[in-house]
């Protein structure tokens, strides 16, 4: 492991014995983020092992490497670098999606119904009350509710909630495809946190409408909400439903080339979804589901494929949220995102454990189940860099407590899963 | 709302025309390219549904980019030393004679076509004439292991069109190496003295030795992982040894294609991961190819008008050299036993890096014709792909020991990476 950090820092020492030699030929992407994506990768890739090394999953050493590189550490990689990659991120997320959505069967929906509903219902309901009333009760130390009264309070505080409730689908996929885990625990968790997903666009678009509108801006009616909501959510499945017939047609005739053909896919329902408004992640989620559960195709080939794929991806996605992490902007505000991280994972705690009871699941279910929801990432940040940017006053001064306590989950949330499923025993990679 | 879903539409419908067309194409001819790719590139392109704008395109550089380094990679794994002192002499012989007389006979042509009937000044004739000239070198091993594939035949012709492809390559991509460092586009910095042409091609050298150095010590021996994790590690570890090496040469205007040769070579001939390294190059290599095809067709726009012409003259220059190089090497330095005249006709297929060099070339030199040479080359690669295996089977048919001769009916194998 010292070898690779040595040749690391030997390729840091030789990006700046060539930066005298630069050719001043910019393009969209400039010749030296291309460089930089290269270290990143390979940093990522060494903290991930050192990671492991020590029990801790990789995603871990690649969210890491990202902060140590990144703008707010060694600002090796600078913001304009990530920008320049933000397609590669794109692509990430896109095959994640795909992926996440093949690996949750029909079969395991149905026989697991009841505790991944009452988990989900329990968690969603608890998390988001007791935030919302944390919210409140901390009202005076938290800038972006400061001056508010009233229904205006109400409705900003149960944004904050909801972007605290999101869970984290990539952390969940990526810590059961590093670890292999199958069992109970990982079935229930990956069934909960992406049928969440869907949830929280509803519950998120809403509260982000009554917000706007309590705020003095858009002032939409409930009709118009509701439509909204409908027109996004619906726009998604149909968008999935389309994406997953082609995908279906390509595996029935074509079956060649399927990871050029997967990715051609991504980038194409990007470019749909930024023209048509639906939801990106949303409908690939979708499309996966259906052409693992519903096409009359075995979708065996994509999804060993997207498996294969699976582990690139997420190291540049981690690396690149790591980089994303602007830790100085939360230093100020790191006792309040501790206490609201903690009453967070508390809520999780108990709503989980206590829904699992209730339903009757196995005991590593009961016991651990919490663990695997508590981890949060790419989706709650889009919803917190959504808000601040069309909410710019209260949004931007709530996003440096909800990047903050997002962070926190981040590089908390994996590292209670992998122990949860080590204890269960679901574990096959270790 | 209607532009995208038309957009949509027009992108399957021209997939799926595509798609039957050029199937039928690889049933009846053995057809090896991937031409459907280049027209989905092109649909999503911003020349045609603009789904993916032209900032997206530019956007797409670092798999581009991935994928330059990948095939120049690839085909510096194929030199390992060990390998190549138990080739026959006059294997090599005939290789060498091959590449060097088609890539000399090429420029010859492409020289005083963009001299004397273009009308450019001698340092942009040259520029242009030695990418055209390299690109009309190289030849791909894919018709003819598909061909060895299908007839099952073992004549002494395959080790040596083998051979000599990957020497075209070997010449081609040095060739286009040197150009860039000779012909060097950017300034420097105003502390340093600007390199000399001599220079630039040491540095560019230099790059290349020390990422395969680097690289070498960063992969290390084989991890304690089971073969799939392994394998997924060593793709990041490689991904990121060559965008790291792509990524130096890019910031420096120089070829990644050629500075991964040179890291490949070395990765090859170094440590125990050589195998591991080859084996995963191998199998990615079909992926990455149809990646720099679906880019080439997305980045393509019709070269000027007054200039078109140029792109049927070099598929015709290209003919010319191959048979006349294919001449050299397969009738007067051959053996009598290898004796093979119409070696060239074997060596029509040009595949992933005759692509690669032409989207280098606009990545780089955006300022010279970088259209036209896009053009050129995808023209030449579409055309040659098609009749590559056909001729292959023809030629070997006429040298097999057996006299027996190919069956052209029988169906295509699938293309496989080479």
């Amino acid at each position: 492991m010292i070898r690779r950090l040595v040749v690391l820092m030997l390729l840091v020492g030789g990006a700046v014995l060539l930066e005298p030699l630069r050719a001043p030929t910019e393009g969209v992407i400039a010749p030296r983020s291309l460089f930089l994506f290269g270290i990143l990768l390979l940093t990522a890739d060494t903290f991930g092992a050192i990671a492991h090394d020590l029990r801790l999953p990789r995603l871990i050493g690649y969210l890491v490497a990202g902060l140590a590189l990144g703008p707010s550490v060694a600002g090796i990689v600078p913001a304009g670098v990530l920008q320049d990659l933000g397609m590669m991120k794109r692509l990430a997320v896109g095959l994640i999606g795909l992926l996440a959505g093949a690996e949750l069967r029909i079969s395991d929906l149905r026989e697991r119904h009841r505790v991944i509903l009452l988990v989900l219902a329990f968690q969603t309901v608890a998390v988001l009350a007791v935030l919302l009333g944390a919210a409140l009760l901390l009202r005076t130390w938290l800038p972006f509710l400061d001056g508010l009264s009233d229904a205006r309070l109400f409705f900003v505080a149960l944004l904050f909630a909801v972007i605290l409730t999101v869970n984290s689908p990539m952390i969940t996929l990526a810590l059961l495809t590093e670890t292999r885990a199958s069992g109970p625990l990982a079935r229930t968790t990956l069934g909960v946190v992406l049928v969440a997903d869907v949830i929280i666009i509803l519950l998120f678009t809403g509260a982000f409408s009554l917000a706007q509108a309590s705020l003095g801006g858009a002032t939409a009616g409930a009709p118009e909400i509701l439509l909204r909501l409908l027109r996004e959510v619906l726009g998604s499945i149909v968008a999935g439903a389309t994406i997953g017939g082609v995908l279906t047609l390509y595996l029935r005739f074509v079956k060649r080339e399927l990871v050029v053909f997967a990715v051609v896919v991504v980038f194409a329902t990007a470019a749909a979804a930024q023209a048509l408004h639906f939801e990106f992640l949303l409908s690939l989620l979708v499309a996966g589901f259906l052409v693992e559960n519903v096409a009359p195709v075995r979708a065996e080939p994509l999804v060993a494929i997207l498996h294969q794929a699976a582990l690139p991806v997420f190291v540049i996605f981690f690396a690149m949220a790591g980089a994303e992490l602007h830790i100085q902007e939360f230093a100020a505000v790191w006792p309040l995102v501790v206490v609201i991280a903690l009453v967070r994972i508390g809520a999780v705690f108990a709503s989980t454990t206590y829904a699992a009871r209730l339903a009757g699941a196995e005991p590593a279910v009961a016991r651990y189940g919490w663990t695997g929801l508590v981890s949060q990432a790419g989706v709650a940040l889009g919803l917190a860099t959504i808000v601040a940017d069309r909410l710019p006053g209260v949004g931007l001064a709530m996003q440096a407590l909800t990047i903050g306590v997002i962070a926190f989950n981040e590089s908390v949330g994996p590292i209670l899963f992998r122990q949860g499923l080590e204890r269960a025993g679901e574990v096959r990679a270790p | 709302m209607q532009t995208t879903l038309a957009a949509l539409a027009v992108i399957t419908v021209g997939y799926i025309l595509a798609y039957l067309v050029f199937d039928r194409l690889r049933d009846r001819f053995g057809y090896v390219g991937g031409a459907e790719y280049v027209v989905i590139g092109f649909l999503l392109g911003p020349r045609v549904t603009g789904l993916l704008g032209a900032e997206q395109v530019q956007d797409l550089t670092p798999i581009v980019s991935l994928a330059l380094g990948w095939l120049g990679m690839q085909l510096g794994t194929y030199f390992r030393l060990p390998a190549m002192t138990t080739i026959d002499a006059a294997h090599l012989r005939i290789a060498f004679t091959e590449a060097v007389g088609t890539f000399a006979s090429a420029l010859g042509a492409l020289l005083a076509l963009f001299h004397y009937v273009a009308g450019y000044p001698w340092p942009e004739s040259t520029v242009q004439a030695v990418t055209l000239a390299a690109v009309a070198t190289l030849s791909s091993t894919a018709a003819i292991d598909a061909v060895s594939r299908k007839t099952g035949q073992v004549t002494s012709i395959f080790p040596v069109l083998q051979l000599t492809a990957r020497i075209d390559a070997l010449v081609a991509v040095t060739a286009f190496g040197l150009l860039l460092a000779v012909f060097h586009l950017g300034q420097v910095s105003l502390e340093v003295r600007p390199p000399t042409a001599t220079e630039w091609a040491v540095i560019n050298l230099a790059v290349g030795v020390s990422s395969g150095v680097l690289f070498h010590l960063f992969l290390g021996p084989r991890g304690r992982l089971d073969e799939a994790a392994e394998n997924s590690r060593l793709f990041v570890a490689l991904a990121g040894a060559i965008v790291v090496a792509s990524g130096a040469s890019y910031y420096l205007n120089l070829s990644p294609i050629y500075t991964n040769l040179v890291l490949g070579f070395i990765l090859a001939n170094s440590g125990s991961a050589h195998r591991d390294v080859t084996r995963l190059l191998l199998r990615t290599e079909r992926p990455v190819y149809l990646a720099l095809l679906i880019f080439a067709g997305a980045a393509w726009s019709p070269s000027s008008p007054d200039l078109l012409f140029i792109a049927p003259v070099f598929v015709l220059i290209r003919l010319g050299a191959r048979f006349l190089g294919g001449w050299l090497g397969g009738g007067l330095a051959a053996p009598p036993e290898l004796k093979t005249p119409k070696l060239g006709r074997a060596l029509l297929a040009q595949g992933g890096i005759a692509v690669a060099l032409a989207v280098n070339y606009t990545q780089v030199r955006p300022d010279l014709n970088a259209d036209l040479i896009l053009t050129a080359t995808l023209v030449s690669v579409l055309l040659f792909d098609i009749v590559a295996s056909r001729e292959v089977g023809d030629v070997v048919s006429r040298v097999s020991p057996s006299g027996g001769s190919v069956n052209q009916d029988a169906p295509a194998a699938e293309p496989q990476p080479r």
